[in-house]
């Protein structure tokens, strides 16, 4: 292989949108890329701080209390046209929860409805009951189910074209109602699966990390890893669900 | 008392009398669920049957240890108590343990926090001692705003309550503030000094609770408690009307000068180790002396109190020391992790995280736990992944660098080690639901050790 490849990571005001162990994510980046040779900067923007974007390749927003949220709100719609222009680029741009509500053209607060940053062509209301627990997805960015775990008052509507990042095998999703959860649009991959979604899942770990990389450097193999154990607990969990399924 | 109370009553206590003497079972919530389908205000009416008054404490992490030692305390002093001692913290359990026949001075209960706002408005206790808020549950109780908003409410609607707060956590004094602007009577306990421990990751709480500029700190204990203060706005760690001093905190125990505002301090010690406990002490300490107790009594309390309940608890087996301990949220797992790498001694770890419903089923927070600690101890020589979730707690060691096998019990981790010297401990560390077990399996297996 060449000259050493270097990836610049963007995450989102950490101490703000790290509700459900958030951080997990972006260690599993940093780690996957490290155990392929890739080196990795991690450049956390802080509130006060006004992140850039020109030289990002990947960017990622996790999940806060709404009070949180639309803190993040503010600060991003500052730098809306830059954030923008990097998802238009290809940019990749990873979301997950709160984060994914605000790719949108709007979301609730309350009974308020809050401007989003509109990235990506959805909406966000709410419904009644909140949506709370494991899910399962089907998504063609990953070799394997996704798993995780969802909690969330909103119900997210994508706009026509939009592509779903897959569709529910077990548990809600965008809404509970279409079978359709997150959204992929370019680079783009938002979902309500929250918290540690990458540990889980390494094929959406990969695919973040191979778009990355082929929009610096070209096409590109990943270099598959020994992922033993996260599959194993991906396959654990994905097979409860089913058997739960099966039993309903 | 009412005829319909009255009635409730005596059927729960038959309820107690067939579960615990005819079929040798656990009677902490039944008899209060049955009295309270019959009567729903039953806790009101049983209230008065405290004649001095009541405690309850609530807080994330250290209710069942205070409590069970502040009940403890207010024995050694001669008074009678009723108790909520085996945890079973809502309504039904604070109703089982009111039920028991004959009067007391004194009702010491540990109320979950979101149960605060049914058990406040009936039992209007004389305290409400509130330890620390830290994020838990998530899937359950919410976000921790929503558990703020929930004790503000509980205490709005007991107005004759005081708050006994810790003044070093900021969610807690968050609560405190609004109580306070609402009328109700606040005292604050805390460290007088700056302990001097390794920093540890502040995982909440990071912003100001009024006016969300960033916290600083003077000092910092643990997590996000310690004096406090926001540059902006007057947020701050309250003048502490009971404050701990000198205090000596290692993983064999901790002690500390207890003082009440201005009094000479008295040394207060334990056989049981941690920053958090040296908390725990001062608070029941604290509410202690609210109840009339010296420091002397609770001394002789503290020295005749074993906890049962898998809190740091020693067995042998083998010839091999293991320490059980819960560890159920980000908080209380970097905790136990502090307390482990304390212990110089080298040693293998068993982490068993499951995801019943009392654990919340919602693990995500085993990312906030700063297992990379682990990492780079020498010392640390095995670590072992269980619980239901035993696949995620593996996963989450590899990318802390640490590999990690599987077992399904302790029985097996200890197999696990088996090639280990005996000199070297096993830690235990598990979530709620996994501790029983795993406490009646040392129970089985070994001997307990204090």
């Amino acid at each position: 292989m060449g000259s050493k490849r270097s990836l610049r990571l963007v995450h989102l005001y950490p101490e703000l949108l790290n509700l459900y162990g958030d951080s997990g994510n972006i260690l599993v980046l940093r780690r996957r890329m490290e155990w392929r040779g890739i080196s990795c900067e991690v450049e956390e923007v802080h509130t006060g701080d006004r992140p850039r974007f020109t030289d990002a390749d990947i960017a990622f927003i996790g999940g806060g209390s709404d009070r949180e949220q639309r803190i993040v709100c503010d600060y991003l719609l500052e730098v809306q046209h830059e954030l923008s222009a990097f998802v238009e680029d290809g940019g990749v741009l990873g979301a997950v929860c709160g984060g994914y509500q605000l790719l949108g053209h709007s979301y609730l607060m309350g009974d308020e409805e809050v401007r989003g940053l509109s990235l990506v062509d959805l909406y966000t209301d709410r419904g009644s009951p909140r949506l709370i627990g494991n899910i399962a997805v089907k998504s063609r960015i990953s070799p394997q189910p996704v798993v995780g775990y969802e909690n969330h008052g909103g119900r997210t509507h994508l706009g026509p074209g939009v592509e779903p990042m897959g569709r529910v095998l077990y548990g809600f999703g965008n809404d509970g109602q279409t079978g359709e959860e997150g959204c992929l649009y370019k680079n783009v991959v938002g979902t309500y699966v929250h918290g540690p979604l990458l540990p889980k899942n390494p094929g959406v770990a990969d695919h973040l990390i191979a778009r990355a990389l082929e929009r610096r450097y070209g096409v590109v193999e990943l270099e598959p890893l020994d992922d033993t154990e996260e599959l194993a607990a991906n396959k654990v969990m994905y097979d409860r669900l089913m058997e739960k399924q099966a039993k309903k | 008392m009412r005829l319909k109370s009255a009635a409730a009553t005596n059927l729960g206590r038959l309820v107690h009398w067939g579960l615990t003497t005819a079929l040798h079972r656990n009677a902490s919530q039944l008899p209060g669920r049955i009295a309270l389908a019959l009567d729903p205000q039953l806790i009101a009416h049983l209230r008065t049957k405290a004649s001095k008054g009541s405690i309850v404490v609530c807080g994330t992490n250290g209710k069942t240890t205070t409590n069970n030692v502040l009940a403890a305390s207010l024995e050694v002093a001669g008074m009678r108590v009723l108790c909520n001692r085996a945890g079973a913290n809502m309504v039904a359990g604070v109703a089982s343990a009111l039920l028991p026949g004959g009067t007391a001075d004194w009702a010491v209960m540990e109320a979950d926090e979101l149960s605060t706002i049914h058990i406040l408005p009936q039992l209007r206790p004389t305290y409400l001692v509130l330890l620390n808020l830290f994020r838990d549950q998530l899937d359950r109780a919410g976000e921790i705003d929503h558990v703020q908003d929930t004790i503000v409410a509980a205490l709005a609607a007991s107005p004759e309550t005081t708050l006994l707060v810790c003044g070093d956590d900021p969610l807690s004094m968050g609560v405190a503030v609004r109580a306070a602007q609402a009328g109700t009577k606040v005292l604050a306990f805390g460290m007088g000094e700056d302990l001097g421990l390794a920093p540890d990751r502040v995982p909440e709480a990071r912003f100001c609770q009024t006016c969300g500029t960033e916290l600083c700190y003077d000092y910092r204990s643990y997590a996000q408690l310690g004096k406090f203060f926001c540059p902006n706005c007057g947020f701050a760690r309250p003048k502490l009307d009971f404050v701990a001093t000198s205090v000596e905190v290692d993983r064999t125990g901790v002690s500390f000068g207890f003082s009440r505002a201005d009094e000479p301090a008295r040394t207060i010690h334990a056989g049981f180790g941690g920053v958090y406990m040296a908390y725990n002490l001062l608070a029941a300490a604290a509410a202690a002396s609210l109840a009339g107790v010296d420091a002397a009594r609770f001394q002789q309390a503290l020295d005749g109190y074993h906890p049962d309940n898998g809190r740091l608890q020693h067995f042998v087996v083998d010839g091999r020391e293991v320490v059980l301990n819960l560890a159920k949220n980000p908080t209380g797992f970097n905790q136990n992790l502090s307390l482990l790498l304390a212990d110089d001694r080298p040693k293998a770890a068993f982490l068993v995280v499951n995801d019943n419903g009392n654990d919340g089923r919602d693990i995500s927070w085993i990312w906030d736990v700063d297992f990379e600690r682990l990492a780079g101890e020498e010392g640390v020589r095995r670590v072992i992944a269980g619980g239901h979730r035993a696949n995620d707690v593996q996963v989450r060691l590899k990318y802390a660098g640490i590999g990690a096998r599987m077992a399904d019990s302790v029985a097996e981790a200890l197999r696990q080690v088996a090639d280990l010297p005996r000199e070297f401990p096993l830690y235990v560390l598990t979530n709620y639901s996994a501790l029983w077990p795993a406490k009646d399996e040392l129970e089985r297996l070994g001997e307990r050790h204090g």
